[in-house]
C-alpha cells in the first residue's frame, strides 16, 4: 500500500468525524438554546432509521441552516489555520521580517517545523466542498436559507484559492522560480 | 531467522492486494459523512392524526379505546363509521387452550338520559372459539363455539362509564391468528 494512500486515510478521519460533529452539533445546540422541540422518529425508508424532525417548517429552516454554516465552520477553521500556518513558514524562508514578526508574537514554533502539507490541506478542503455542496442542494431544496449557501460558496472559493496558493508553494520547493536565482 | 511475515516480498504483495481496500475505504471516508449529514438534517413533519378513539367528551357517548399490549389480543383498532357507528378490530394470535381477556373499551354516558348500546361481533374464521364481552363482571356471549353469533344490548344510566372486556375462550389450541371484529351502535331513543 502507498505511503500517499496511508496519509490520504490518516487525514482524512478527522474531517470526517468532525463534519458530523459540526451537523449534529448545530441542530441541538441552536435547539437548546433558541428552546426548540425537536422530535426524533423511527423512519425505515432512508438509509439510517433514526430521523430528527420538526413539526414547523420555519423552524426547520432555521435550524438546518444554523446547523450547515456550524458544519462549515467546523471544517473551514483548521482549514484556515493549515493556510495561515503554510504561507508564514513560506514567508519565514523568504523575508526575515516575518521571523521577527512571529517571535514578537510568540507563534515562533509556527515556522520552526514543517507539519501541514499540501495533501493534508487539500483533504480537509475537499470536505469542505461536501459540506458546501450539501448546504447549496438544501437550500435549492429549500431547507436552507439562501444566504448561508452563498457565504458557504464564497467560503469554499476563497479556501480553494489559498489551496492553489499552497500547492504552488509546495511546487516552488521541486521547481524552485528561476527568477529568485538569476 | 528472518519470519515470512517480515519479508520484503511478503509485504509488497499484502500492500498489493490491501490497496484497492483501502482506496474504498478512502472513498467511503468521503461517501459516509455525506449521507450522515443527508440524512439525518431535520425534515417538517407534523404529529399524525389518530385516527381512533379518542371521540371528544363533548359527543354524548364516548367511545374509546383502552389499548396497552396483551400476549394474544393485538392490533387494535376503534374507527367512527360514516353511519356514525363503532367498529373494532382485533387480531387473536394463536393461543393455546385458555382464557384471554384484555380490556378493550370505554364507553362513557354523557347524556342525562338512559342510553342502550347494541354489539354484534364474530372472528372472520371459525376456529370453535367462544367470545364474549364482560361489563361489570357480567358476561354478554358474542359467538359460541360453533360460529353462532349473538347480538347484544347494553344498558348505560345517565352520566356513567363502563369498561369492556374482551373475554375469548378456546377449548383445543388455535394454531392460526384470527381477526375479530365488533360492531358497537348507540340505538335510537324515541
Amino acid at each position: 500500500m502507498s505511503k500517499l494512500l496511508r496519509r490520504a486515510l490518516k487525514i482524512s478521519l478527522v474531517p470526517a468525524i468532525l463534519m458530523i460533529v459540526g451537523k449534529f452539533l448545530g441542530i441541538f445546540a441552536t435547539s437548546i438554546l433558541y428552546n426548540l422541540q425537536f422530535n426524533i422518529d423511527n423512519d425505515i425508508s432512508g438509509i439510517f432509521s433514526v430521523q430528527i424532525y420538526f413539526t414547523d417548517q420555519d423552524t426547520t429552516l432555521f435550524v438546518n441552516s444554523i446547523s450547515n454554516l456550524t458544519m462549515v465552520l467546523f471544517l473551514l477553521l483548521p482549514i484556515v489555520y493549515f493556510i495561515i500556518k503554510t504561507l508564514l513558514y513560506a514567508a519565514a524562508h523568504n523575508n526575515p521580517k516575518t521571523i521577527i514578526k512571529m517571535t514578537k508574537l510568540n507563534l515562533l514554533n509556527w515556522i520552526i517545523k514543517k507539519d501541514t502539507s499540501f495533501l493534508k490541506t487539500f483533504i480537509w478542503c475537499a470536505f469542505l466542498w461536501l459540506a458546501t455542496a450539501i448546504t447549496i442542494t438544501h437550500s435549492i431544496q429549500g431547507n436552507t436559507y439562501t444566504w448561508v449557501a452563498v457565504t458557504t460558496g464564497v467560503i469554499a472559493l476563497l479556501v480553494t484559492l489559498f489551496t492553489i496558493k499552497t500547492f504552488e508553494l509546495e511546487t516552488d520547493k521541486i521547481y524552485p522560480i528561476e527568477k529568485k536565482y538569476f | 531467522m528472518p519470519s515470512k511475515l517480515n519479508s520484503p516480498q511478503f509485504k509488497r504483495v499484502t500492500g498489493q492486494i490491501l490497496e484497492p481496500f483501502a482506496l474504498g475505504l478512502l472513498a467511503l471516508l468521503f461517501i459516509i459523512p455525506t449521507l450522515t449529514v443527508f440524512n439525518l438534517s431535520p425534515i417538517t413533519k407534523t404529529l399524525e392524526k389518530l385516527d381512533v378513539l379518542g371521540v371528544s367528551s363533548k359527543e354524548e357517548i364516548a367511545f374509546t379505546l383502552v389499548g396497552g399490549k396483551h400476549e394474544i389480543i393485538r392490533s387494535e383498532y376503534l374507527a367512527k363509521n360514516e353511519d356514525g357507528d363503532y367498529t373494532y378490530s382485533t387480531t387473536l394470535n394463536k393461543r393455546a387452550s385458555d382464557t384471554y381477556s384484555k380490556p378493550i373499551v370505554e364507553i362513557k354516558n354523557n347524556t342525562e338520559l338512559q342510553q342502550t348500546i347494541v354489539l354484534y361481533g364474530q372472528t372472520k374464521t371459525p376456529t370453535r372459539s367462544n367470545i364474549s364481552v364482560i361489563i361489570n363482571d357480567h358476561p354478554y356471549k358474542l359467538q359460541s363455539d360453533s360460529n353462532a353469533t349473538y347480538p347484544q344490548e347494553i344498558t348505560m344510566d345517565p352520566n356513567t362509564t363502563i369498561i369492556m372486556f374482551l373475554n375469548v375462550e378456546n377449548l383445543a389450541g388455535v394454531q392460526f391468528s384470527e381477526e375479530f371484529e365488533m360492531h358497537l351502535k348507540v340505538k335510537d331513543t324515541l
